[in-house]
């Protein structure tokens, strides 16, 4: 079509875009950088957690122990070593997948991550570990127990959580404890386990345990059900029937609702519940929901330090931040990771990942709010002063304040109860 | 092997059966009349899941009681999906009706997350823990309620088709569409009404399950997986045949726990599933193609 009109006086439509987009490429070289290179460089940190999918409760918690830490580095001033650097953390969501866990490390690299932490399951932890072995990025593990993961000497992986070898130490420990202070005497046990990564592992570490220390306990009944299950009435009913004295689960927060309820409604006779480690039975969200039929589980779980000056901050933010929810074996630690993180970068003067590892492998990181010594990584990256405690859920009319360390006895905040009362026995 | 370990197990299977079957019912209904296969059923219960938790946390009222109210919900979610998305896929290729529908269902789960948000949610309700005890055999009373309600809304549903002139259009239509066009049946109403049904049911079935299990924004899948099995095995379009299926996969589930481990146990309903379609494809109720 044929141009008509005049040719306008000013400024017409073409002309301006032109300008204007030439300014801006213009002001997007020259102008930017500069104001960019004026302020403290920001360190990218990659947060990878089960936010959605099977684990939402642990995921989300996480996440927030995560970006509490951020928050409070970030708060005093940032990495003074590095000009007060500000951490940035990515926040990813694996919805429990390893393949998913993987690709969204592989995204957080890119986008320019010299770090990563998380990720609550075994399963995930291994991908991700295989990953920043081959990318050369440390990868620090807030939580994520089995043996394996480290096993194989990777340089690039360290993990503040105990491994499954230190969990069945400590159950070994207060067992022995439990067994000898109220004299009793446990011959039939049943065990169940969600059938992931971690699930089996800490099961079937539990039950060589269980062999390897000749402990009079035959084991009756041996269950293991999909992660996310969402009925277990026919797996209690099997339970009910195999009549255990205890019943030691490795469970999560959703199976663990399941459990107890069934439990009830079978009236399933029990002296205890005593968890060899695992989530599930201490979770605010479970206390809740649960009410009186929480009351008395014994969990062998590395827990918070309640003495400890670093936790009683820490949880006082958090419990300020997220009304109703209080730091836990999984926020502690996932607060825990960013801290030691943060140290590594202060001594390292460098994101330069050799160095930021060399600074990691020579942690000696003593602020540690759980319960264990100040966090020392040896040469497989394990933490070798993380431990477990054991933490019961006691009546307490505050509901935040349920959940007690009843063993070791030095950082006891009450004493434990075994046996229990019965599930329909407690009014 | 223990007698009572095995009757009690029947039972529990047979009771969840029930609410199988209501779920099952949704998904046959809508194929036996438009043969589309709705991908997003099962996150279409997750959705009535978290609302009847709204309104029982917001309100106090026991999902039992609300179930009517968001039955009707999801009846009218139900038309509206019919009449906007899926009564424009009716006679394009099976192939693009699924990615149509399997949107749908990314789109509801997508939704729970963002409205409720992904954690699970277990509220007390009246009736959650109480349990009726006959001899060795113990009854979980809101299975029990569950499995009575879901037979009720099932028979209902059957009724309402067998002897209501609406009923009869949606079976004339489901029968011959042209058939019922030519004798001036407002056919887009009669499907969007069937999706409604569909919907209705499974959002009943939401409601019923909320004292039986914590609700999660993720964990519609397996539930359309459920329904499938269920439909294939009582036959595609059968109502009679979701009823029946449901009750088999329920018992069949709960049994296979015996001597097969848990994590094992949806091998039993697959199994049953591959040996129908090996020897009668049509299953159990299914008309001969």
């Amino acid at each position: 079509m044929k141009e008509t009109q005049p040719e306008p006086q000013g400024i017409d439509r073409r002309t301006f875009l032109k300008t204007t987009a030439a300014a801006g490429a213009a002001a997007a070289i020259t102008g930017f950088p500069a104001v960019v290179r004026s302020q403290p460089k920001e360190i990218i940190i990659g947060s990878n957690q089960p936010v959605t999918g099977p684990l939402p409760d642990i995921g989300i918690a996480m996440q927030r122990g995560n970006k509490l830490a951020a928050d409070e580095i970030n708060a005093r001033g940032g990495i003074k070593s590095l000009g007060g650097a500000k951490i940035k953390l990515l926040l990813g969501d694996n919805e429990a997948k390893e393949e998913v866990g993987r690709t969204v490390a592989e995204r957080q690299i890119k986008e320019g991550a010299v770090v990563l932490v998380g990720p609550f399951l075994s399963g995930v932890a291994m991908a991700v570990a295989t990953l920043a072995e081959q990318r050369n990025i440390p990868f620090v593990i807030d939580v994520a127990a089995l043996d394996a993961i480290t096993a194989k000497g990777y340089k690039n992986v360290f993990r503040c959580f105990p491994k499954v070898e230190y969990f069945m130490k400590s159950l070994g420990v207060y067992l022995d404890q439990i067994i000898k202070e109220k004299k009793v005497t446990i011959k039939r046990i049943a065990v169940t386990n969600a059938g992931d990564a971690f699930g089996r592992g800490q099961a079937a570490a539990f039950v060589k345990f269980v062999k390897d220390q000749k402990l009079p306990f035959e084991i009756v009944e041996h269950i293991e059900y999909p992660l996310g299950v969402k009925d277990l009435s026919a797996e209690v009913t099997k339970i009910k029937a195999a009549k255990p004295d205890v019943l030691f689960p490795v469970s999560r927060p959703g199976d663990a609702k399941l459990l107890i309820r069934e439990l009830y409604k079978q009236r399933v006779e029990l002296m205890g519940i005593i968890s060899p480690g695992s989530p599930g039975w201490y979770e605010p969200e479970f206390v809740r929901d649960m009410d009186k039929l929480a009351y008395y589980v014994l969990d062998n779980v590395p827990w918070v330090n309640p003495k400890s000056p670093v936790f009683k901050e820490a949880d006082k933010q958090f419990q300020k931040q997220y009304p109703g929810k209080y730091l836990d074996t999984n926020s502690g630690y996932a607060y825990l990771g960013v801290l030691v993180i943060a140290d590594a970068l202060e001594r390292a003067k460098s994101t330069d990942p050799a160095a930021l590892r060399e600074a990691l492998r020579k942690t000696n990181f003593k602020e540690n709010p759980m319960v264990g010594g100040p966090v020392v990584f040896d040469e497989k990256g394990d933490n070798i002063n993380a431990t477990a405690a054991m933490v019961q859920v006691l009546p307490d009319p505050k509901i935040d304040d349920r959940v007690k360390v009843v063993l070791p006895k030095e950082a006891a905040e009450a004493p434990y109860v075994f046996p229990w009362r019965q599930l329909w026995d407690r009014g | 092997m223990d007698l009572t370990l095995v009757l009690q197990l029947a039972l529990q299977g047979f009771l969840m059966g029930g609410v199988y079957s209501l779920i099952a019912l949704g998904l046959s209904l809508i194929f036996g009349v438009m043969k589309v296969i709705n991908f997003a059923h099962g996150e279409m219960m997750v959705f009535a899941m978290f609302l009847s938790i709204t309104v029982l946390l917001g309100w106090g009222v026991d999902p039992y009681l609300s179930l009517v109210a968001v039955a009707a919900f999801m009846f009218g979610i139900g038309y509206l999906v019919q009449r906007v998305f899926v009564n424009r896929i009716l006679d394009l290729p099976e192939a693009m009706q699924v990615l149509v529908l399997v949107g749908l269902a990314i789109i509801f789960e997508n939704g729970t997350l963002m409205i409720w948000g992904g954690s699970d949610i277990s509220p007390k309700t009246s009736l959650a823990l109480s349990a009726l005890r006959w001899g060795g055999i113990t009854v979980d009373v809101p299975r029990l309620i569950a499995f009575v309600l879901a037979i009720i809304i099932t028979l209902a549903v059957l009724v309402f088709l067998k002897k209501t002139t609406i009923g009869k259009a949606i079976r004339a239509a489901a029968d011959n569409r042209y058939g019922a066009l030519i004798i001036g049946t407002h056919i887009n109403r009669l499907y969007g009404i069937c999706f409604g049904i569909g919907a209705a049911c499974v959002g009943a079935a939401g409601a019923l399950l909320v004292p039986l299990m914590p609700a999660k924004a993720t964990m519609g899948a397996p539930y359309t997986m459920i329904s499938f099995v269920i439909v294939i095995l009582g036959g595609m379009g059968s109502l009679i045949g979701a009823l029946a299926g449901g009750l088999i996969i329920g018992v069949a589930e709960s049994l296979g726990t015996v001597f097969l481990p848990s994590s094992m146990k949806q091998m039993v309903s697959f199994t049953i599933m591959v040996v129908i379609l090996l020897l009668r494809p049509q299953g159990l109720f299914g008309a001969k193609s």
